[in-house]
């Protein structure tokens, strides 16, 4: 008996710590934390979503940079309206070949609040990319990435080493 | 053993349900259950009852209140099990009353995980203690969404949605309507009114004269410029020409989730108000035409864009015109409120009348007689209803 709810509690644990490549929780105060993670570090921060088609339709096009590149450190952010489940948002990168990369995913309904926190400016139009460099200089290219413009950034961190 | 196997699953289950229900609402444990859907719409009954149609993740659910919104009856499903709700930041049931007191419920669901829907209806007979079963809104079933209807002064239904069926020509939507002659007939055949719209982009209704919709939608003009056009019946199955509301000039090949907001003063003025990032201006704006002939003059900007202005919402009471929106100050979601008594033509100072400081539905505008209110469901304070203008 003792050793039956011992077993079932084992695999309720293993059912919730399975869950690799599953998106962190973006909440109130996780932009600040990547903030301080990445400080110092140039970073290429990119907010797509599920329900954005052209975003779907550019994420392979940033796996192929992100296997070109090893420079390219970057953070993956859905930044659906409403919240996506966790496991969706991991099939898809895993689909585009990002399943590797950084990943969060909007867990507060509180939109403003996290858009306001990445960025004031930001009324919530995907896909975007924020381009950071060390000393925390941003870039902000809006809609769908012009990747010649990123690679380009990337080339002009490398000459600042 | 059973009932021990039984009560740690109760006890892992109760845990996820409070971990769901903390202040930031962690998406933990919910994985691979669909985003909640979280409305509430409101209707005045000819009697100064408050109707509520509110969209859950499962459910359209029907409640009212005889004290402007402070107690509310005990909510009622309109349908008898639960169904897959459009969860599209745009996307709510709507409650229509008719001058006997007969509910009109229409609402969205999705059909698959690509975002196609259906529209349905439903209506009560019986002062909203039952619904009857719901019936699609046409028999097209390739997608529709956003519907947004409304009864107009001959007590004739009107419904507007976006509408899929000409995918194969339109790689976006078409705007289509339908009418019912009475709250509890079926709509009658479908129109479009134009094809190549946004796709997710709530419309705006108001009624230019019975039998007269005007629908303000944002339209995809040539080069995928996402700026938004009106459209008014010329009788009930012509559309008129489509009007261009602004030229704000935004290219994207997404739907910015951003629909728009229409009211017809009592002139026979028409007010727009919009969300755009195009490259000519960006924000949120008013514009205003003097009838339904005319071209719109210059959009007027209504807050500033690093406030993430959005959500307007107008409408015409009696010779007052209300125009509502939503800001973010840096920590809380605040409801700006203007009105005009001059249809349009000037303004009173912008002025804030409501906040939260967590999520919430969009503000919406509602009358009985001739007092308007804010009608706002926001996650801490739960619903609120909020008589504007009342010291005047």
């Amino acid at each position: 008996m003792r050793a039956a709810l011992l077993a079932l509690l084992a695999l309720l644990v293993q059912a919730t710590t399975a869950l690799a490549g599953e998106p962190l929780a973006f909440e109130r105060g996780s932009w600040a934390r990547i903030a301080a993670a990445h400080r110092g570090q140039a970073i290429v921060v990119h907010l797509w979503g599920l329900t954005c088609t052209p975003c779907l339709a550019e994420l392979p096009k940033w796996s192929k940079l992100e296997n070109e590149r090893p420079d390219l450190r970057l953070v993956m952010i859905a930044a659906d309206p409403v919240p996506q489940a966790d496991t969706q948002v991991a099939a898809t990168l895993d689909r585009a070949g990002l399943g590797a990369v950084e990943s969060w995913s909007f867990a507060d309904r509180f939109v403003e609040r996290l858009r306001y926190e990445i960025d004031p400016a930001w009324s919530g139009e995907l896909p975007r990319t924020l381009l950071i460099s060390r000393d925390g200089t941003r870039t902000v290219l809006k809609g769908v990435a012009d990747l010649a413009q990123v690679r380009a950034w990337l080339d002009g961190q490398k000459r600042m080493d | 053993m059973r009932t021990l196997l039984l009560s740690v699953l109760a006890l892992f289950t109760g845990a996820a349900i409070a971990t769901a229900h903390d202040g930031h609402e962690h998406m933990h444990g919910m994985n691979g259950k669909a985003p909640d859907a979280f409305t509430a719409t409101p209707a005045f009954a000819p009697d100064g009852t408050l109707w509520l149609a509110r969209g859950t993740a499962d459910r359209v659910l029907v409640s009212h209140s005889s004290d402007l919104g402070k107690t509310f009856s005990t909510p009622v499903s309109v349908t008898p099990g639960p169904v897959s709700m459009d969860w599209g930041p745009d996307s709510r049931p709507q409650i229509l009353i008719d001058r006997q007191g007969r509910l009109v419920v229409t609402y969205a669901l999705f059909q698959d995980e690509k975002f196609n829907g259906r529209v349905y209806v439903t209506h009560s007979d019986d002062g909203g203690k039952s619904f009857a079963p719901s019936l699609p809104i046409t028999p097209d079933a390739t997608s529709q969404r956003f519907q947004s209807a409304a009864i107009d002064s001959d007590g004739r239904v009107f419904a507007a949605w976006l509408d899929k069926r000409n995918r194969r020509t339109v790689p976006t939507a078409s705007l289509a309507y339908a009418w019912s002659d009475s709250s509890d007939a079926p709509f009658g055949a479908t129109h479009i009114a134009a094809d190549n719209t946004c796709e997710c982009c709530r419309l705006g209704l108001a009624f230019a004269g019975p039998g007269r919709p005007a629908i303000l939608f944002r339209n995809v003009f040539p080069g995928s410029v996402r700026d938004h056009a009106v459209v008014t019946l010329d009788n009930a199955t012509a559309p008129g020409k489509l009007r261009r509301v602004s030229v704000d000039d935004w290219k994207i090949e997404a739907c910015p989730h951003q629909g728009p907001s229409l009211a017809i003063a009592a002139d026979g003025s028409y007010h727009a108000a919009w969300f755009t990032e195009g490259s000519r201006r960006q924000g949120l704006f008013y514009a205003r035409a003097a009838n339904g002939e005319v071209a719109f003059g210059e959009p007027r900007a209504l807050s500033a864009p690093d406030k993430q202005p959005s959500r307007p919402y107008l409408l015409a009471v009696g010779d007052t015109i209300h125009l509502v929106w939503k800001e973010f100050d840096g920590a809380k979601s605040v409801v700006r409120w203007q009105m005009s008594r001059d249809d349009g033509r000037s303004w009173t100072a912008a002025r804030t009348v409501a906040k939260t400081a967590d999520a919430s539905d969009h503000p919406l505008l509602v009358a009985h007689g001739d007092q308007a209110f804010l009608s706002w469901l926001t996650k801490s304070e739960g619903y609120r209803l909020i008589a504007l203008g009342a010291e005047r």
